[in-house]
């Protein structure tokens, strides 16, 4: 059963490296939708820490694609929750060796920044800002809603032949947690 | 079972999930291919071919397991079936084996070779080259620029704003502005006039060129058009900042940018290297192993497809072995082993014909053997069979019905061994042991004895049984009752006598009676007294015993006529009154009689009949001579399903006389000094000639009277004789 051992000595390879790297992944710290205008937008600030692994991997080129996603819920008594609003913004971090910069690409917006240092590259991803969800007429004043906020490695837009370590390896488990809280009007 | 549930559909599930397997295999072989549609379904192909080897890998579990159960239970065609799977497997591993190992090599091999220590190192430097060809690119541009600034110190503010112009025209830029200390455009100008608003620097830059004084970097601007962004301090009295963007010629881009496209890559490949090992080691292993599972599972199938036949040959084998010849093994396949399983039902159905015909033969043999018993059975002469130590082996119903002893319950025992429980017929019984075991050839003897039923004489005969080879086997003994046709033949001898006599002595004796009257009367007159009176004596004694004899040869004749002259329907009982009715005036004796209720016929003549009961009577007074009892009883009788009537006739005479017992009925024997000894004789002769039959009762001889008579010595007279007739008793119908 050649699959099964190959997987199995992956995680043995993998499982310590996990153990004792540094702290790694993606946290939510806060998320607010703001009131501008008629529209409700998503101001929402996250703690990238990047895995060694995901470190190396983008030091050598390869892209790392994050996705930012947003569902705005509605509260039922009886049923499931309504999704009124499910949106993403995507996110493409890249190096770019001749120039020595990080380059952050916003696909939502086409808008692509430059930074010298990783740091900044993901200081600047970091703050989600300015990003339309709803409009205001959309909720009714005697509904209780709720908003969630997620950020997710988009693995399967890694190179192929580093998806199936992607998907068994700690090392790659980046995505955020849902972030959920109460929308008050 | 598993393979039950498989079987319906086989050849088309088999065929589908091939097809299936291939198809999934295909994609994900296409999908590795960076450039393909079907990467993003890379990881679903994976698990799809996963949970596939893990369902094939189920099935050829449970086939496994399935053959593990039967081999343990040894059931047919099971083990010829783990020994082909086995075989199947090994050589469909070993290969497998050997092609994935070279193959992981090459793989591994393959990879590796495309990275060596000169690439890497002819990568970094072509990077470095492009990097340091930017540089002085970017120094130069900020030396240009710097005296452009020095320029520009010299001019106030306003006019070095008409001059931005020139000076981006004569510096060859595509973009110049002028910001004051606080970043505020102070003036801008562009190659471009539709670009209103200039680049703006960001934070970064801006705290670089706080710490610097100045600033040169190359980067994207706008539409990822690269630019060399170079700011420089222009000394005033209000100190400004110089930002001037210089475009870098196309073909150093071009080339920079294939330079780092090809770093990039081989970068990344460099760092994929482990990955994509593991992914193409990860596919040829699905790939090998998928194939393998689904090869044994296919096997098992086939396998067990060409095993039935075998399993069927075996049960069929197991079914004949153990007898049971009608086994049909369906013919599955139209190949050598169909040939077997005909050939094997042909064989089966010869076995279950020769069967047949054995147990029929058996069958018939046994039938003649019945037959033949029963042939024995029924004869009138008794049959024993004896085996080479003189035990019996068979022995007919006759052989009871002669001997009153169930032979057949003494089947493997000699006949010595009888004579203990039977000492009866110890005479007999040692006489046919001793003749069996002296005589080599076929031999004759009569054998009389003293059966339960009086008198018996056997006419036997034995033949030894020799085997083919000579040896003994045994001997056959044959024997006949014939007392009752010595008896006819003795009586018909006698009968013969007294015709004769009767015919020869009468007819003289009326002449000499009348001679001898004559002689007298003639001669009376004329002889002297002494001599007539002599004469008269004489003729006297002449005349009587002349009618002596008369009488005597009339009892002959009477002896020897049929006496059976009418028959009519008789009932006995009143016969038997009637006769004794003449005989109750006489004193001293006492007449006891029993007669059953109702009529009891017989068909018979009455004249012959009441001279019996005559006889009888006549004999029982004189035996008791004065006084005594003379018993009779008439009654009915069952004797072998035909009905009888008895008559017991008894008297407290003195009795018969051991020897006199077996000829009491013959001629001629009397213990009386009067009479001719034909009485009991005609009794005889008439009873028989009824149909019935006489004898003495000997078991009114009980052994106490017995001892009495002994003890008593000459006294005997109160031991008694007894007389039982039977005579068919004739049924109503026959009336």
């Amino acid at each position: 059963m050649p699959i099964l051992s190959t997987l199995l000595c992956f995680f043995c390879l993998w499982w310590p490296i996990s153990v004792s790297a540094d702290e790694f992944g993606v946290v939510v710290k806060s998320a607010e939708m703001k009131l501008q205008g008629d529209n409700y937008v998503l101001a929402a600030d996250v703690d990238y820490q990047l895995s060694m692994r995901a470190k190396e991997a983008l030091e050598n080129g390869i892209p790392l694609y994050w996705i930012v996603q947003l569902k705005v819920l509605q509260h039922r008594d009886m049923l499931w929750n309504k999704t009124l609003v499910e949106d993403s913004i995507r996110y493409k971090i890249q190096y770019h060796a001749l120039l020595n910069m990080y380059r952050i690409k916003n696909e939502h917006t086409s808008e692509v920044t430059n930074f010298s240092t990783l740091t900044a590259a993901l200081d600047s991803m970091s703050k989600v800002r300015d990003f339309s969800v709803i409009d205001k007429a959309a909720l009714a004043p005697d509904q209780q809603y709720f908003a969630a906020v997620k950020v997710k490695l988009d693995r399967d837009s890694l190179p192929l032949p580093l998806r199936p370590t992607a998907y068994v390896s700690p090392q790659w488990f980046l995505s955020s947690a849902w972030y959920v809280w109460s929308l008050t009007n | 079972m598993v393979p039950d549930k498989l079987k319906p559909p086989i050849g088309v599930s088999i065929f589908i999930l091939f097809a299936l397997i291939l198809l999934s295999l295909q994609l994900m072989s296409s999908a590795t291919q960076e450039s393909s549609e079907l990467s993003a379904m890379y990881s679903w192909l994976l698990l799809v071919n996963a949970l596939g080897s893990v369902v094939l890998l189920g099935l050829v579990g449970a086939n496994i397991y399935s053959l593990a159960r039967h081999t343990k239970r040894r059931e047919a065609g099971s083990r010829l079936t783990a020994r082909m799977v086995s075989l199947f497997v090994v050589l469909a591993l070993a290969p497998a084996a050997i092609v994935f190992y070279f193959s992981m090599q090459f793989l591994h091999q393959g990879i590796d070779s495309w990275f060596n220590v000169e690439i890497d190192r002819a990568m970094e430097d072509a990077l470095e080259l492009s990097q340091a060809s930017l540089d002085q690119r970017m120094r130069w541009h900020l030396r240009q620029a710097e005296q452009l600034a020095e320029k520009l110190s010299n001019s106030s503010e306003t006019l070095a704003t008409l001059e931005l112009e020139n000076f981006r025209e004569l510096a060859g830029a595509s973009e110049m502005t002028l910001f004051s200390r606080q970043g505020r455009i102070v003036a801008s100008i562009s190659i471009n006039p539709g670009d209103i608003l200039p680049s703006l620097p960001d934070e970064h830059t801006w705290l670089q060129l706080r710490q610097n004084g100045d600033y040169v970097a190359l980067a994207p601007v706008r539409d990822d058009e690269l630019m060399i962004r170079v700011i420089v301090s222009v000394k005033t009295k209000d100190p400004q900042y110089l930002q001037v963007l210089y475009p870098v010629p196309v073909r150093i881009a071009d080339l920079a940018d294939s330079v780092e496209f090809a770093f990039v890559r081989y970068q990344e490949m460099n760092f994929l290297r482990n990955s994509l090992k593991l992914s193409f080691s990860l596919a040829l292993s699905l790939v090998l192993l998928m194939s393998l599972l689904a090869a044994i599972w296919v096997a098992f199938i086939s396998i067990r497809n060409i095993i039935a036949p075998v399993k069927e040959l075996v049960k069929g084998t197991q079914a004949v072995a153990s007898g049971h010849y009608d086994q049909i093994v369906p013919v599955l396949a139209q190949d050598d082993l169909g040939f077997l399983v005909e050939s094997f039902n042909d064989m089966t159905q010869r076995i279950a014909r020769a069967h047949d015909e054995t147990r029929l033969a058996g069958l018939e043999v046994e039938n003649q053997r019945a037959y033949l018993e029963t042939i024995l059975a029924n004869l009138t002469a008794g049959v024993i069979s004896f085996d080479a130590n003189y035990k019996i082996r068979t022995a007919n119903q006759a052989a009871y019905r002669i001997f009153h002893i169930h032979v057949n319950h003494f089947i493997g025992r000699s006949l010595l061994e009888l004579v203990t429980d039977y000492s009866e017929l110890a005479e007999p019984l040692k006489s046919i042991q001793r003749l069996l075991e002296q005589a080599d050839d076929i031999w004759q003897q009569r054998i009389a004895f003293l059966g339960s039923n009086g008198r018996q004489e056997l006419l036997c005969r034995g033949t030894p049984l020799f085997s083919q080879e000579g040896s003994r086997v045994g001997a056959v003994v044959v024997f006949d009752d014939v007392t009752d046709l010595i008896q006819a033949q003795k009586n018909a001898a006698w009968g013969e006598v007294a015709r004769r006599l009767a015919h020869e002595i009468k007819n003289p004796l009326t002449p000499i009676q009348l001679s001898a009257e004559r002689l007298q009367h003639k001669l009376a007159d004329k002889l002297e007294m002494g001599d007539a009176e002599m004469l008269q004596r004489s003729t006297r004694t002449i005349v009587q015993q002349v009618e002596a004899m008369k009488e005597m040869v009339d009892d002959f004749s009477e002896y020897a006529k049929p006496s059976k002259k009418q028959t009519v329907s008789i009932d006995l009982s009143a016969l038997v009154q009637e006769v004794l009715a003449l005989y109750m005036a006489r004193p001293g004796v006492k007449f006891k009689t029993a007669y059953e209720a109702g009529r009891l016929m017989i068909k018979g003549d009455p004249v012959s009949l009441r001279q019996v009961l005559h006889n009888l009577v006549k004999n029982a007074l004189e035996a008791i001579d004065v006084q005594g009892v003379i018993e009779i009883g008439v009654h009915r009788v069952q004797k072998n399903n035909a009905d009888f009537i008895e008559i017991t006739f008894y008297d407290d005479g003195p009795g018969i006389k051991e020897e006199q017992m077996e000829k009491i009925f013959e001629p001629y024997v009397t213990t009386k000094a009067k009479g001719t000894g034909l009485g009991l004789a005609i009794v005889k002769k008439i009873i028989e000639e009824h149909g019935g039959a006489i004898w003495v009762d000997t078991s009114r001889r009980l052994p106490e009277m017995a001892d009495v008579s002994q003890s008593s010595g000459s006294r005997c007279d109160k031991v008694g004789a007894g007389f039982i007739i039977q005579l068919p008793a004739c049924n109503f119908e026959q009336l």
